[in-house]
């Protein structure tokens, strides 16, 4: 039984990430990669249209990263979580790289019981 | 006598107080390794007393141009190890070490690679992923930002055209 808090991966929740880039320039190992454009969004009762970040890709390449939780810890957002998600295999380097899919699938359900 | 958890000695008493642990009990020897701060460098050991589980630390610090420490691998099986590694990766030599051959790197490789003031050639060669401007204030997007950011660890004249030889071939051309 792998506990729910387990550090097996990292995961993330693109709906919280601002595309800050703050875990990609903390990444000791470099291993994490961003690209995004901005948006404007009217909203109605607003004067002017805000600028909002739109995140088009994130990757984390897990041949690279050496789980030491510096992202989790850093992002502002809560965007990034260790999940006990632990059966990473791949049968190239290439295929170690992961993107928003599998990150966000990853995400841990750590209150099963209590959800809404 | 249960020690104190964290102990901080002049670089003098280094040996004094590490072997006294040992003979109050603390006989296994965890790690040594050292923490550069600029000016100084900080290395510490940590022993444990395999009865009561007991673990101490003890910090010192030397000068980062004269680092020189007294080796404690006469005391404790297995400070060898840790020391060679230090000596190596922070430049602090280690009086009485008997065996100093470098675990890793050729001798000749210049600074010792963790000192700050070591550049991180990896991170030269290798564009930043993080060059893009921070986008926190919801402006910039992810585009690169035109004043190129250069990411830590690298010197800023590293690894780029000296200026005086540009404009040398500037002016013969
Ligand atoms: S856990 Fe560490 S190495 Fe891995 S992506 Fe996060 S900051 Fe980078
Ligand atoms: S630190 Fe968090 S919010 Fe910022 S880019 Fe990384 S995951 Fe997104």
């Amino acid at each position: 039984m792998i506990p729910t808090e387990a550090h097996g991966t990292i995961a993330l929740q693109p709906s919280a990430c601002t595309s800050c880039m703050i875990c990609v320039r903390e990444c000791p190992t470099w291993c994490i990669e961003l690209e995004s454009h901005t948006e404007q969004v009217s909203e109605p009762d607003a004067r002017r249209p805000k600028t909002v970040n739109i995140l088009d890709a994130f990757r984390i390449d897990f041949g690279l990263c050496m789980y030491c939780g510096i992202c989790v810890d850093l992002c502002p957002f809560d965007a990034l979580a260790w999940s006990p998600e632990h059966d990473l295999a791949a049968t190239t380097a290439g295929g170690l790289v992961l993107g928003i899919d599998e990150l966000s699938r990853a995400w841990p359900n750590r209150n099963p019981t209590s959800g809404s | 006598m249960t020690p104190p958890l964290d102990l901080a000695v002049e670089p003098g008493d280094w040996l004094r107080s590490v072997v006294a642990l040992r003979d109050e009990g603390c006989e296994v020897f965890d790690f040594l390794t050292a923490v550069d701060r600029g000016q100084v460098i900080e290395v510490v050991v940590r022993v444990m007393n395999p009865a009561t589980k007991a673990a101490t630390m003890v910090w010192t610090t030397v000068p980062a141009d004269a680092a020189e420490l007294a080796s404690l691998s006469e005391h404790y099986l297995g400070a060898t190890w840790c020391e060679r590694e230090t000596a190596e990766m922070f430049g602090v030599r280690f009086m009485g070490l008997a065996d100093q051959r470098p675990l890793l790197l050729r001798a000749t490789l210049g600074r010792p690679p963790m000192l700050k003031e070591s550049a991180l050639v990896a991170r030269a060669v290798r564009e930043w992923p993080g060059a893009a401007q921070a986008t926190d204030d919801g402006r910039q997007g992810g585009n690169p930002s035109r004043r190129r950011q250069l990411p830590p660890g690298v010197p800023d004249d590293f690894l780029r055209p000296d200026r005086s030889s540009l404009d040398q071939s500037a002016g013969t051309t």
